[in-house]
């Protein structure tokens, strides 16, 4: 999105090169975010942009899938839409509780394999801030174990 | 061509352009009044067949993209519409010039044109012209539609000559070849006619084939524009054919697209665009399409086998069936890809390709496939056009948000709207459009679950994406504050504060409310709705968390001012729910339990106090201005609060008053506050959080209102909660005291009715006497009392309470070893002081305070007052003083004993009293002389009573024996008859002491020491005796003389007083002397003889009976006699009281006969 100059932020290329995921978001059944997180150095909002937008094609997926195979229906939905800078990635559990992923679309290495696993790391560390019974669902994630899965998921060297 | 249209859609392809203009100076509404009468003739069915032609108009067209009409006949402009206003027939060369001169821009495709004049009347306006129309005025030309209908049809007719033409060109070596704007330099010099030599056969036929194909698509165009459908697609496909052969990728695109186009408008007659109501669905189009193949005669010429014979080899084109002429759905699509993959090769064709995105998108929302479409519009996303006016960009990404739109992605077309809202007001533009900003802004609304009615955000979990809802929420703000609307920025920043509130950072909500202050220092934010421009309201947003109520209770009034109802005879209550006073199936009201009524009330006209428990969510001191009660029912009079509300404070309790001024029921909605200059009013029925325990309270009609004052000072604490005020003192006890109670009207009604009420509070003493007496006589006379008035009730409080139960006490202090008549020898009591007595000396003891007991009493005074129209009504109020007192002994009385007196009829009462005090005092009685006690000094005083006939006493109660024997225990009727005893004989001792020293002085009373035994010896007996000698009573000391020799009656009367019968008795006198010497002589009978019988018999009594019995004696010597009355009770098995037969000795002095004197 070049004519959206405005909302962009000048992106420092090295930098980048050793990060598998600029942002990393976990969005509740009704659509408001669980968690977020992007790297530091950029505008955070423009992911929140990014990530909201991104809902519409998540919602756009399930319900076309959903209604026959709901019960074998894959978790992972693949990329959801690429931008010039991103390649935004979904995956939605059972409970519609939807995680995306946003890689830097330079970074060519990573395969849809990869990005599954990542998927399945950060479904079972949801799972693990589910299980916490002093965690009421539906209130932004705050556990630390949780954070330091997705610090290492973004930092991580290709 | 660089202006995109981006409204287009596939069905476009199908109309003609005509262009609307203004000639010379046009009012603007004048000109839109007439363009939409033009417009509504969107479709025309031409007469003599049955097609249809589409009109598009346009108001304003660049030329430029005009130049691109060859390549899709449908941006050409066919037709000019000018309208001008023309006031005299001077102006009218001058108008007619410039019509000419507009004529001109479009000259080279126009088919047609019309000039409209308005204005201009006379010799000029008569004269027929077909090009040129007069009217009067813009408000007289009523044929305007009927003129454009000429000007189509005159269009179409000319269009399908050239359709004809076209198609039936059938020179074949000679098809010009078309081309767009930018390809015309590439084949200048390439005219194949003119230099044959230079080429080679094939370049030629390649070059022949490309202007087939071209001309063949060009064929197509019109087709579809003049409404053969079938002959379109036809051609279509042909062109396809034969421009792919050749790679003439543009033209195949076009190709390509306009076969998208013709299957789109067969597939889809109500069109793409979603303005179904311009355009009529033309139903006949697909259902009638085989038979509407040839409407005309001059089709044949079109039909494909005959395009064979044209020159054009259309080999494969035979074959294609008219069914498979039409593109499935699915087809189409991919034709659109492929069309605009070869669009996409031409730099200079962006805007072509962006337009065929744009109509791919419409189609595939049609078809609900919003993921492809998704796909066409992110790669219109990134078809550059090169450098972009500002407006233009604002366009685009407003046309992107709609497609977005009608795909179904919100956020999406949110965002973009978002984007395009920005660009109103980039920084490059030097006028920023911060209305259009603000207008697009709240466009953007419903993509991010916004809605600006607080009121969605009040049930359940924050809904939506918080972090963008927020910004958009300061984009608001900002844009209404540069629109210069800070009544906006006001209520759009209330509304980020009150839902975003858990959201915001504590510096975050400082800042928001530091900018609401700014705003609200200019244009105070209220309840009132906003009403846009455009029709769209912004509800009032109340601060609902400024600060956040927990509870909501309706408080009593004070005890004292709590009103009363006089109790009905019949249960109202009962009757009115239920028929059974007790039903085990609980009435399921908890839905209502907001409305369930209170069971208090509130009086008109009082001060009535609502509770809130209210908590600050605020980093810092919340000021909280003008809280007051929002009610409804009854005019209320709420006096608003201020308050202020430490950071983050936890619970706070709140009070909101106000004074209701009529009477009914009353509802209490919720409350209003005034916070950083945002007034709110905040129902309870929208804040789901509040607790409260019913709102709903009966206002009674206005009571009057009481302030009492005592004459005596107030105690610190009052005993009781209820109890408005009360009075303490400390008595001795026996002592009474004045207290003069004060009532001050200090309402606004008339006191009308009175009452004073006492009850003394249960306590283990036992009151003797009366504690609390008034006269309210003299207080009722000044009824009624005006407001401001008071009146003053005497009220005696009079204590006299029994110390001498203490038995500790009585050991301690019978220690002399007096004996006690009273105590019979066998008495336990008796014993015990005996054995004490040595080991005690009387008067001063260390020990003394010990028993230096206080007793307290306490009563409450309860005055029941009503007046105005509360009375009548049936209100009451009840004002409640206490009394408190605390009670020291005075004097008691350790032992009571009695002493026979001479007469039988009297006995000595002997008092051992105590002064408990620690102050001299003084004891006196009826008849006797004071007696000095020093503190803790014990004393006897003797007091010679007449005997007390206590059956005169009880005579009322044993009238009525039943009544006694069923309901009262023996043992209380003997308290009873005990304490009446105990009454009359104080009353008849009347003891008063006094302490000089204290100037106090009370009664004392013997009540509680007085027993069995002494009451015994102080009852006169109920057989009354009476002896009279010679007639006369004779009685104690006195000496009945009489002569010698004569015989001396003696009666002896018996009276009974008692209840039973008495008798039989025996009487025996028997007469004696006394020596004086302790020797009683009896032998007697030579001195003194009875005439008649010495012994009486006497039958028995009956009650309130008596009998005489008479005998006579004779003294035979002078001297002194005694005369022995005795007496027997003949029935030895009832016992009656020695008492009763104490008769009177008789003493009689036998005197020398007066015969002697006389002798």
């Amino acid at each position: 999105m070049t004519c959206l100059c405005f909302l962009c932020v000048s992106r420092d290329y090295d930098e980048l090169s050793s990060i598998m995921a600029v942002c990393i978001a976990v969005i509740a059944k009704e659509n408001y975010p669980l968690y977020i997180r992007s790297v530091p150095t950029q505008n955070e909002l423009k992911f929140h942009y990014t990530v909201h937008t991104s809902l519409d094609v998540v919602e756009e997926k399930i319900s076309s899938v959903g209604k026959a195979l709901a019960d074998q229906r894959e978790l992972y939905l693949g990329l959801l839409y690429p931008t010039e800078d991103y390649k935004v990635y979904g995956y939605v559990t059972n409970s519609k509780v939807k995680f995306v992923i946003v890689v830097d679309s330079s970074n060519t290495s990573l395969r849809d394999n990869e990005i599954r696993s990542m998927f399945r790391k950060l479904h079972n560390s949801f799972t693990d801030v589910m299980c916490n019974p002093f965690y009421i669902p539906g209130d932004p994630i705050q556990s630390k174990a949780f954070d330091s899965m997705v610090s290492a998921m973004m930092v991580q060297a290709c | 061509m660089s202006v995109p249209d981006y409204m287009q859609c596939a069905e476009d392809h199908q109309t003609v352009l005509v262009v609307v203009q203004p000639v010379g100076i046009v009012p603007e509404e004048q000109f839109f009044r007439i363009y939409k009468r033009i417009v509504s003739v969107g479709q025309v069915s031409v007469r003599d067949s049955q097609r249809q032609l589409y009109i598009r108009y346009r108001h304003h067209y660049p030329p430029e993209n005009n130049e691109w009409g060859d390549f899709q006949t449908h941006r050409k402009v066919v037709g000019l519409v000018a309208v001008t206003t023309c006031a005299t027939a001077k102006e009218w060369p001058q108008t007619s010039d410039r019509f000419h001169a507009m004529k001109e821009v479009y000259g080279s495709t126009l088919y047609d044109s019309r000039l409209l004049v308005f204005g201009l009347e006379g010799e000029i306006a008569e004269q027929q012209r077909t090009d040129v129309a007069f009217y009067p005025s813009y408000d007289d030309c009523p044929d305007v539609e009927r003129r454009v209908e000429d000007f189509v049809e005159s269009i179409f007719i000319v269009l399908e000559s050239k359709r004809l033409d076209r198609a039936t060109d059938k020179s074949g070596d000679k098809i010009p070849l078309l081309c767009v704007p930018f390809e015309k330099k590439d084949f200048v010099g390439l005219d194949t006619d003119s230099s044959p030599v230079s080429l080679l056969l094939g370049v030629k036929r390649h070059y022949k084939k490309r202007c087939q194909g071209r001309m063949r698509k060009h064929v197509g165009d019109l087709c579809l524009q003049a409404g053969m459908l079938q002959d379109a697609l036809v051609h279509y496909h042909m062109a396809v054919e034969l421009l792919r052969s050749v790679n003439d990728f543009l033209w195949l695109g076009a190709a390509l697209e306009g076969l998208c186009s013709s299957s789109v408008i067969f597939h889809y007659p109500g069109g793409t665009a979603g303005k179904t109501g311009a355009r009529k669905p033309s139903v006949s189009q697909a259902a009638d399409a085989g038979k509407r193949h040839r409407p005309g005669a001059q089709e044949v010429l079109i039909d494909p086998g005959a395009l064979t014979t044209n020159g054009i080899n259309a080999d494969t084109s035979t074959e294609i069936g008219r069914a498979k002429n039409c593109l499935s759905p699915e087809d189409i699509i991919e034709k659109y890809k492929e069309a605009i993959s070869y669009y996409g090769k031409y730099k200079n064709a962006g805007v072509i390709e962006l337009e065929a995105c744009v109509k791919a998108v419409r189609v595939l929302a049609i078809q609900k496939r919003a993921m492809e479409a998704s796909e066409f519009l992110q790669n219109a996303v990134y078809i550059n056009l090169g450098q972009l006016s500002e407006e233009e960009k604002i366009q685009r990404y407003s046309v992107l948000s709609e497609l977005y739109e009608i795909i179904g992605f919100h956020r999406k077309s949110a965002f973009f709207k978002r984007v395009a809202a920005m660009q109103c007001v980039a920084p490059t533009i030097p006028e920023p459009g911060w209305r259009a900003c603000y207008k697009l802004l709240l466009e953007t609304l419903p993509g991010y679950s916004l809605s600006l009615d607080p009121k969605d955000f009040s049930k359940g979990t924050h809904r939506g994406w918080a972090a963008v809802q927020m910004r958009l929420l300061h984009e608001l703000v900002y844009a209404s504050r540069r629109m210069g609307n800070p009544g906006l920025s006001v209520r759009h920043l209330s509304f980020l504060l009150q839902t975003m509130l858990d959201f915001l950072s504590d510096q975050e909500k400082k800042e928001v409310t530091q900018s609401l202050e700014n705003y609200t220092s200019k244009c105070p934010g209220g309840m009132e709705v906003i009403t846009l421009p455009d029709g769209m309201k912004l509800p009032s947003v109340p601060f609902t968390k400024l600060p956040i109520v927990r509870s909501v209770k309706l408080l009593n009034l004070p005890v004292s001012l709590r009103p009363h109802k006089v109790k009905c005879l019949l249960g109202q209550s009962l009757s009115s729910k239920s028929p059974f006073i007790y039903s085990p199936i609980a009435m399921h009201t908890r839905g209502d339990e907001r409305c369930k009524k209170i069971e208090f009330q509130w009086v008109r006209g009082d001060v009535c106090e609502v509770q809130l428990m209210v908590y600050n969510p605020m980093p810092f001191e919340l000021r909280v201005e003008n809280m007051g009660l929002l009610t409804s029912g009854v005019e209320f009079e709420s006096l608003p609060a201020a308050l202020s509300l430490p950071a983050e404070s936890g619970l706070y309790p709140v009070t909101l008053v106000g004074v209701p001024r009529t009477a009914g029921n009353i509802t209490v909605n919720g409350y209003h506050t005034s916070v950083f200059g945002v007034s709110s009013d905040c129902l309870l029925e929208g804040l789901p959080a509040v607790k409260t325990s019913g709102c709903m309270v009966e206002v009674v009609p206005s009571l009057p209102r009481l302030q009492l004052s005592t004459s005596l000072p107030r105690s610190a604490h009052p005993t009781s909660e209820d109890l408005s005020s009360s009075v303490s003192l400390q008595l001795f006890n026996g002592e009474s005291q004045q207290l003069t109670i004060t009532l001050e009207n200090i309402g606004a009604e008339n006191l009308e009715t009175l009452e004073l009420t006492s009850k003394t509070l249960s306590t283990k003493e036992k009151l003797l006497g009366k504690f609390l007496s008034w006269d309210l006589q003299e207080a009722l006379s000044h009824l009624p009392l005006k407001p401001g008035q008071s009146l003053a009730i005497p009220v005696c409080i009079q204590v006299k309470l029994d110390f001498s139960g203490q038995e500790s006490l009585l050991q301690d202090l019978n220690d002399d070893g007096i004996s006690v008549t009273g105590l019979s020898i066998s008495s336990p009591l008796r014993q015990v002081l005996k054995s004490r007595a040595e080991n005690k000396t009387a008067g001063t003891e260390p020990g003394k305070s010990e028993y230096n007991h206080v007793k307290s009493l306490d009563a409450v005074l309860n005055f029941k007052y009503s007046g105005g129209a509360g009375h009548v009504e049936g209100y009451y109020r009840e004002l409640c003083l206490g009394v408190h007192v605390d009670v020291e002994p005075s004097v008691f009385f350790t032992r009571v004993s009695t002493l026979p007196a001479t007469s039988t009829r009297q006995c000595h009462l002997l008092l051992d009293v105590f002064n408990s005090t620690e102050h001299e005092l003084t004891v006196s009685s009826k008849n006797n002389q004071d007696l000095l006690l020093h503190a803790s000094e014990c004393q006897r005083m003797a007091i010679q009573v007449d005997k007390f006939a206590f059956e005169n006493v009880l005579v009322p109660r044993v009238e009525d024996p039943s009544v006694q024997e069923h309901f009262t225990s023996p043992r209380q009727l003997e308290e009873q008859r005990l304490h009446a005893q105990g009454r009359l004989i104080n009353s008849t001792l009347n003891i008063h002491w006094s302490i000089p020293s204290l100037l106090r002085q009370g009664e004392a009373t013997v009540e509680g020491v007085l027993n069995q035994l002494v009451l015994d010896h102080l009852q006169l007996a109920p057989l009354q005796w009476d002896v009279l000698v010679n007639g006369k009573p004779c009685d104690c000391d006195a000496v009945a003389e009489w002569r010698v020799g004569e015989p001396v009656t003696l009666e002896v009367r018996l009276t009974n007083h008692s209840r039973t019968a008495v008798g039989p008795f025996a009487l025996s006198v028997v007469p004696f002397q006394d020596y004086q010497n302790g020797v009683h002589n009896y032998e007697l009978s030579d001195t003194v003889t009875f005439i008649g019988s010495n012994t009486f018999h006497i039958n028995t009594v009956d009650p309130t009976e008596s009998s005489v019995y008479r005998g006579a004696l004779l003294f035979l010597y002078t001297g002194d006699f005694y005369l022995n009355i005795k007496f027997q009770d003949d029935r030895s098995g009832r016992e009656l009281p020695a008492a009763w037969f104490c008769l009177p000795s008789v003493h009689i002095r036998a005197l020398e006969s007066p015969i002697e004197n006389g002798a």
